[in-house]
């Protein structure tokens, strides 16, 4: 019988109930008079995606290299060897945080007073950076972390906590723990760019922390939009993107 | 249920600069046992009972043909088909209906639906785009225009992979949907899809469900459904149950 894949239902439902027991007041943002509009479907036109080290956008330390501690590049390692079957990205895992950033697929940009959200093409993963001033969550450990954001000039700085492990940045088997935090830096330099700059600490990982810049590009005209990226699973259980188009009648 | 269409013909809804409803918000259905059944079911170990929310059938049951009924049958005592069981979202109706947050986000050019469940995402755009061609997909291809202050999307693209609830109710891939959204009072929308799929139902039919305001402060979770079930065994009519 086929192996059905499935996250644990009961652990979900207790989870869920969470979600509508007391949380702090979500208050009427105080957006500046001018929130800067980063809205639109954006991609970033760089290798990142395949390995940060060798896409030329690890901007600190200056050498390009991640920081790792000894143990973990032995992890690393492990990890390249392994990519072509242990990659979570490939497997359908939501792709996590700094990585969804630069994929292959684009994302499209909403926003309004209270929140920034971003939907990712890549297994229909989204964010909601909140704007609300409010705490991180407690503890739930997310694919995608737990964003909390503020404007600082014509930047959105997105703080991003609370990620469990399940997620590498890259294809090339680059790593993080549970531990990660991340600290993102969005700004609109042009109508076409967006400017993105993430600083990626893990202290179970790395031996200080690093920062990736790279530009993002709008994608315009009729072909711009975010495509379904659904998962199945095949005869032996394992998942697949799935393209949504068939073949014209 | 039915007070929040008497009220529409008075109620002003709060409007965004561009004049239209606004929407925004985290929203839930407030009908439970839709999830479970869309005709109503009494109290059983397929969650609560409740009325139907088919809405324009004389016996809220859906308008089957013959071998859909039969089919509908058989999916009631093979739960484990389940798309969403297998982490699929939900589809249209469907994914109006789980009892889990709904955010709406919109603007003059789009209006995005985000669920907390299964992380089932809709992006309707608003500008008047045609539908995309052979499109084949589990979350739809929706298209949105304003008729009042009523949003009505057309939406198209089915894989004919879905269900409409947990009880193995379905449409085929030559479902269509026509969805309408209104705002009936500050904290409620009503919303209405009308489903036509002629080789799974003799007429068209209509869903009809409140969506309800969350307090301000909720906020969504991430849900995952990746790999790990160990309890299939206990699906409704898993053989080896």
């Amino acid at each position: 019988m086929k192996f059905i894949i499935l996250a644990t239902r009961s652990v979900r439902s207790a989870i869920t109930a969470l979600a509508f027991v007391a949380l702090p007041a979500w208050g009427q943002a105080a957006a500046p008079a001018a929130a800067p509009d980063l809205r639109g479907i954006w991609q970033a036109q760089n290798t990142a995606n395949a390995n940060l080290e060798s896409a030329h956008v690890i901007v600190d330390p200056p050498d390009g290299k991640i920081p790792y501690q000894p143990g973990a590049l032995a992890t690393r390692k492990q990890n390249f060897e392994n990519r072509a079957t242990a990659d979570p990205e490939t497997k359908c895992f939501q792709p996590g945080v700094p990585r969804a950033t630069y994929l292959a697929t684009p994302f499209q940009i909403f926003q309004n007073d209270g929140a920034v959200y971003i939907v990712y093409q890549d297994v229909h993963a989204y964010r909601i950076i909140y704007l609300d001033s409010s705490s991180h969550n407690q503890g739930l450990p997310y694919a995608m972390g737990d964003s909390r954001g503020r404007w600082e000039g014509n930047t959105l700085v997105a703080d991003v906590t609370s990620f469990s492990d399940a997620t590498w940045l890259d294809g090339a088997g680059n790593y993080h723990s549970g531990d990660l935090h991340v600290v993102e830096r969005y700004t609109r330099t042009d109508q076409d760019t967006l400017m993105y700059e993430a600083t990626i600490e893990d202290p179970a990982v790395f031996t200080r922390p690093w920062k990736i810049k790279m530009p993002l590009r709008l994608q315009t005209g009729p072909g711009a939009q975010i495509l379904e990226d659904e998962c199945a699973e095949d005869e032996r259980g394992v998942r697949h993107h799935v393209l949504p188009f068939r073949a014209a009648k | 249920m039915l007070a929040c269409g008497q009220e529409s013909a008075t109620f002003h809804p709060p409007r965004l600069a561009n004049g239209h409803p606004d929407f925004e918000g985290v929203w839930r259905n407030g009908s439970v046992v839709a999830a479970f059944n869309v005709e109503g079911q009494a109290a059983g170990d397929n969650g609560p009972d409740g009325p139907s929310v088919i809405a324009d059938q004389p016996d809220g049951k859906l308008p089957y043909l013959p071998a859909a009924r039969e089919q509908a049958k058989d999916n009631a005592t093979h739960r484990e088909r389940d798309p969403v069981g297998h982490c699929h979202m939900h589809g249209v109706p469907r994914s109006l209906v789980p009892p889990f947050p709904i955010v709406i986000v919109q603007d003059s050019d789009y209006l995005a639906l985000l669920s907390e469940t299964e992380h089932s995402v809709r992006i309707i755009p608003l500008d008047g785009r045609p539908h995309l061609k052979n499109y084949w997909s589990w979350a739809r291809d929706s298209r949105g225009r304003w008729e009042g202050d009523t949003l009505l999307v057309d939406v198209t693209g089915l894989n004919g992979n879905t269900w409409l609830d947990q009880a193995g109710n379905f449409v085929d891939q030559n479902e269509h949907v026509l969805e309408r959204f209104t705002m009936t009072a500050p904290d409620a929308i009503l919303y209405e899809a009308r489903v036509d799929d002629p080789t799974v139902y003799s007429r068209p039919w209509t869903l009809r469900v409140p969506l309800r305001r969350q307090p301000k402060g909720t906020e969504l979770i991430e849900y995952d459904c990746i790999e790990g079930e160990r309890d299939e065994v206990h699906y409704p009519g898993n053989s080896k149950r």
